[in-house]
C-alpha cells in the first residue's frame, strides 16, 4: 500500500493528550516485544480465528460485496472498502472475543513491562 | 516520570494497561477489516465472484427443479406413459430404433439391445455357461460371413473355424431363439 489508511479516529486517542508522547513510545515498546516474542503473531491468528468462527469475517464480506455492487467493480479501491466496513468492524466484534482478546494482551503487558 | 509514576499509584498504572491493551485489541481488529477489504477488493476486481454467482443461481434453480419434481401435484406428465424432456419432446421407455448387433448380427430393438448383450455375450447376471459357447459359435459365425479375412486373427485357420461354427451354429440358434 502506498499510502496510508485514513481511518475514523479510535476513541482512545484524543482522551490522554498530555500522556500522548508516553503512551507512544510505551506502545511502541510493547509492540516491539509483542513483535519479537512471537505474541503478536499468536495474537493475530486467534483473533483470526474468532472472528471466523463468530461470522463476523462473513458480514464483513458481505458489506464489502454491497459496497461493491454500490460502486461498481472496477471504481472500488481497497481504502474506500477499509473506510467504509472499518467502523462497523470495530463495532461488531462480539463481547466475548473481546473480552478473551484483552485478557490476554493486558497479561502479556503485565509480564512484559513490570 | 518516575515521580509521577509513583506518585499515580497502581490504579492508574492498570487504566493505563487497560488503555493500551485495548488500543493493542483494536490494531489487531483493524488489521483483520484491512485483510477482509483487500481480499473482497481483490475478488471484486479480478472477477473471481462471477464464478461464484453463477454457481449461486445453478444450485438455486436444480433445488426448484428438484422441488418441482417431487411436488405431487405436479406429476400429471410423469405419471403418463411418456414423458416430456426439457426440449418438450416425448420419449418411449424403450428405445425402438433397431440395428445389428455386432456380436451376433441379429435385429436389434436399442432399448433391449442391454439384456440381449448380457446373453450374447455370455457376461451378464443372467447369462449360463452354456453362453459362453453360443459366444464363440456367433464369433466365428460372423468372421466366416465377412467377405473381407483382414481382421480375422487368423487367417489361415479359416477352414478350421468354419468346420467349428458348422459344429454348434444349431444349437446357437436355437439357445438364441430361446433366450428372446
Amino acid at each position: 500500500m502506498k499510502h496510508s489508511v485514513n481511518r475514523p479516529t479510535t476513541p482512545d486517542e484524543d482522551v490522554a493528550d498530555a500522556y500522548e508522547k508516553d503512551e507512544l513510545t510505551l506502545r511502541e515498546s510493547i509492540n516491539t516485544k509483542m513483535v519479537e516474542s512471537g505474541e503478536k503473531e499468536n495474537l493475530m491468528e486467534l483473533v483470526r480465528d474468532r472472528l471466523v468462527e463468530c461470522g463476523w469475517k462473513d458480514e464483513m464480506r458481505i458489506a464489502c460485496r454491497e459496497h461493491v455492487k454500490k460502486k461498481g467493480r472496477k471504481d472500488v479501491t481497497v481504502d474506500e472498502l477499509i473506510r467504509v466496513i472499518t467502523p462497523k468492524g470495530r463495532a461488531s466484534v462480539p463481547d466475548s472475543v473481546k473480552e478473551e482478546l484483552l485478557n490476554r494482551i493486558q497479561n502479556f503487558i503485565v509480564s512484559a513491562a513490570p | 516520570m518516575c515521580l509521577e509514576d509513583s506518585m499515580s499509584g497502581a490504579e492508574d498504572d492498570r487504566s493505563s494497561h487497560a488503555q493500551l491493551s485495548s488500543q493493542v485489541f483494536l490494531d489487531l481488529v483493524d488489521s483483520v477489516i484491512a485483510d477482509v477489504a483487500s481480499e473482497c477488493h481483490r475478488i471484486a476486481r479480478l472477477g473471481l465472484d462471477r464464478d461464484l454467482e453463477v454457481v449461486e443461481e445453478e444450485l438455486r434453480l436444480s433445488v426448484e427443479a428438484r422441488a418441482k419434481v417431487a411436488d405431487p401435484s405436479n406429476n400429471l406428465e410423469t405419471n403418463s406413459k411418456y414423458v416430456v424432456d426439457i426440449f418438450g419432446q416425448t420419449h418411449p421407455p424403450v428405445a425402438s430404433e433397431v440395428f445389428n448387433c455386432m456380436n451376433c448380427g441379429r435385429q436389434i430393438v436399442a432399448g433391449r439391445f442391454a439384456p440381449h448383450l448380457e446373453k450374447c455375450m455370455g457376461k451378464g447376471r443372467k447369462a449360463r455357461a452354456k453362453a459362453t459357447r453360443s459366444t464363440t459359435a456367433a464369433q466365428n459365425r460372423n468372421s466366416r460371413r465377412s467377405p473381407n479375412q483382414r481382421y480375422s486373427p487368423h487367417p489361415n485357420l479359416g477352414s478350421e473355424n468354419q468346420l467349428a461354427s458348422e459344429d454348434c451354429s444349431n444349437g446357437t440358434v436355437r439357445e438364441n431363439g430361446k433366450g428372446e
